[in-house]
């Protein structure tokens, strides 16, 4: 700390002793950001502890737990992976400046899905802290405070598109789909089953995720984004989850005419002409009209639904449905 | 009017015919129960009960259920239910962002059923427009939420651990209680005997036949975003695949489990064909 620095920021905080160094306020820059001083870390009392499976638990857990609950448009989740790494962190930074730089770092915009994204970059993060913490508590030349943050950013957006599409938008689907004939038959089992199973299975891997993302560090990301393997699971997640949209599409969509007229004294219904010639032809146009608005015009989902409801409310009102 | 002998399979046929034993006159929700279903809707809308509330909240199913369970109607609110889950099949919320909130839909839409004896595809009538407003307001939430964020700030940086853990895993959470269980206290209570009757009022012969059509198919909608969400439309031909094979062994009335161990295999059969050779691994 220089003269000059100390007298700037004693202006800022008045009436503190300027130099006090274990006052936070001695630290802040004038975005009230800390800057702790890595000298802070050092000596055997700042030792960090080791980081055991159980730390991972618990720091997945809380995770797990607070995922979605802070949310919020200026900081998204950041939040959220801060209150799972409190644990670690507390463990790493025993000095109480250096512990709040790491919590305000942390809480800076982070959004991310809560298994792929979330289990990787928590488990990344927890061993990048912990080399930080390690590094300057001996003196030595450490992990940069925004080589983490950026390690972070980087990540958070290519393994919330993998998790989104797989969670929840394929492995979610495909469970409802297979206990929903039995909610349709009005057994409370066609709802228990496909959330007892989604969160059992994602609860599991989102924690190996997370010891993976710890054991291999910022290597576990690559690994898992463009290794080959990756690709071929959400291959054949894709193919099962397209074969059940079939099946449901088939199953589920019940649109059919009544229209009939008579030729020539003979009475001729139209659907079952259809039938005769390829069965369940208006429920796949309408799948497949949907589906083509979506890939050209993208995900707009309460245009799609007050289009086509409108649409099959006129047909079905002037006796073409 | 009315939908004309089923072309296709439709498993809820048989059930559908049960729907009227089920039916019951003069149903209605008591304070207690609006109260509960409420605070189970404040539950998942805050997220307090972690990852789990995903489904729980993308999907109406656990709602029904609960419905289902304080109403004391657990058949007639599952079947309302599924026919309401069709229509939210895909739903997905890329950046946190819903278009819908089938969690409330539903909770509104199954009481109203349940307590009017609606038909199902009436409940669906109800539940797309709820699950709109609903959205909007788990908008709220997450504006609410930056509230927090200024204590957040403050103890992070004076590292006081527990007072950072409370604003951040605590407050969120009673912040949305104090948003949703008032709210949906109010639509239930209050919004869902009139929704009843009202739909009641309007669902006999034209306005019904119009409401199962939408209902029946509305479902192509939820398909129509899962195929689009998994988007890779070389694999479009396993939906070919299943959408005939069901199509014409729809008489053998064969059950989506069946049918997902056909699905597995063909899965594991294209992992296996499309393998590329191991001088990779």
């Amino acid at each position: 700390m220089s003269e000059t620095e100390n007298d700037i920021k004693g202006a800022d905080v008045e009436k503190r002793p300027v130099s006090d160094p274990n006052d936070y306020h001695t630290y802040l820059d004038e975005d009230g950001r800390i800057h702790g001083d890595p000298s802070l870390m050092q000596g055997e009392e700042n030792k960090p502890e080791p980081i055991t499976n159980k730390d991972l638990f618990r720091t997945w857990l809380r995770w797990w737990w607070c995922n979605e609950v802070p949310h919020s448009f200026d900081r998204m989740v950041a939040p959220a992976l801060t209150f799972g790494l409190m644990p670690v962190l507390k463990k790493l930074y025993k000095n109480p400046i250096m512990l709040g730089e790491a919590y305000q770092r942390h809480l800076v915009f982070f959004n991310t899905q809560a298994v792929w994204g979330g289990g990787i970059i928590s488990g990344i993060t927890v061993s990048l802290e912990e080399e930080r913490a390690k590094a300057l508590n001996a003196g030595e030349d450490a992990v940069d405070a925004s080589v983490i943050q950026n390690t972070k950013i980087g990540l958070m957006g290519p393994l919330a598109g993998i998790g989104d599409s797989i969670d929840s938008g394929t492995v979610q689907y495909i469970f409802i789909a297979l206990f929903l004939g039995l909610a349709q038959e009005g057994n409370p089992l066609g709802a228990i089953l496909p959330f007892v199973c989604f969160a059992t299975a994602t609860f599991i891997y989102g924690y190996l995720f997370t010891k993976m993302g710890y054991s291999m560090g910022r290597r576990a990301a690559l690994e898992i984004m463009k290794g080959g393997k990756i690709r071929s699971i959400i291959n054949a997640l894709g193919v099962l989850g397209l074969f059940m949209m079939g099946i449901m599409a088939a199953k589920y969509v019940t649109l059919t005419t009544p229209l009939q007229w008579s030729l020539s004294g003979k009475a001729f219904v139209l659907q079952d002409t259809l039938n005769a010639v390829l069965p369940g032809l208006i429920p796949l146009l309408a799948v497949l009209g949907l589906y083509l608005f979506f890939e050209k015009k993208g995900m707009k989902v309460t245009q799609a639904m007050l289009g086509f409801t409108a649409i099959l409310a006129v047909l079905a009102a002037i006796g073409i449905l | 009017m009315g939908k004309e002998p089923c072309v296709f399979p439709c498993k809820n046929r048989g059930s559908r015919k049960r729907l009227g034993e089920w039916k019951r006159k003069g149903a209605i929700m008591s304070v207690v129960q609006a109260l509960l279903i409420a605070i189970f809707v404040a539950a998942v809308e805050s997220r307090a009960l972690g990852y789990a509330t995903l489904t729980m909240r993308f999907s109406p199913l656990m709602s029904g259920l609960v419905v289902g369970l304080v109403l004391g109607n657990m058949p007639l609110a599952m079947v309302t239910t599924a026919t309401i889950q069709l229509i939210y099949m895909g739903v997905v919320a890329p950046g946190g962002a819903m278009p819908s909130e089938p969690c409330i839909s539903a909770a509104v839409a199954v009481s109203a059923a349940v307590i009017g004896n609606l038909e199902p595809e009436a409940a669906v009538a109800i539940a797309v427009p709820v699950g709109l407003l609903g959205s909007y307001l788990y908008q709220l939430r997450f504006f609410l939420n930056t509230f927090a964020i200024q204590k957040m700030d403050q103890y992070a940086v004076s590292a006081e651990s527990g007072k950072l853990a409370f604003w951040i895993g605590g407050v969120p959470v009673i912040i949305s209680f104090v948003l949703f269980v008032p709210l949906m206290f109010i639509a239930l209570y209050l919004g869902a005997p009139v929704i009843s009757d009202f739909m009641n009022a309007i669902s006999n012969g034209p306005v019904l036949h119009v409401l199962s059509t939408i209902g029946g198919g509305l479902a192509a909608l939820g398909i129509a975003i899962t195929m689009h969400v998994i988007g890779n439309r070389k694999l479009l031909v396993f939906f070919f695949l299943a959408y005939f094979l069901q199509v014409v062994t729809s008489s053998a009335g064969l059950t989506m489990i069946t049918w997902a161990v056909f699905g597995v295999i063909i899965a594991i059969c294209y992992g296996l064909f499309t393998e590329k050779s191991p001088e990779n691994e």
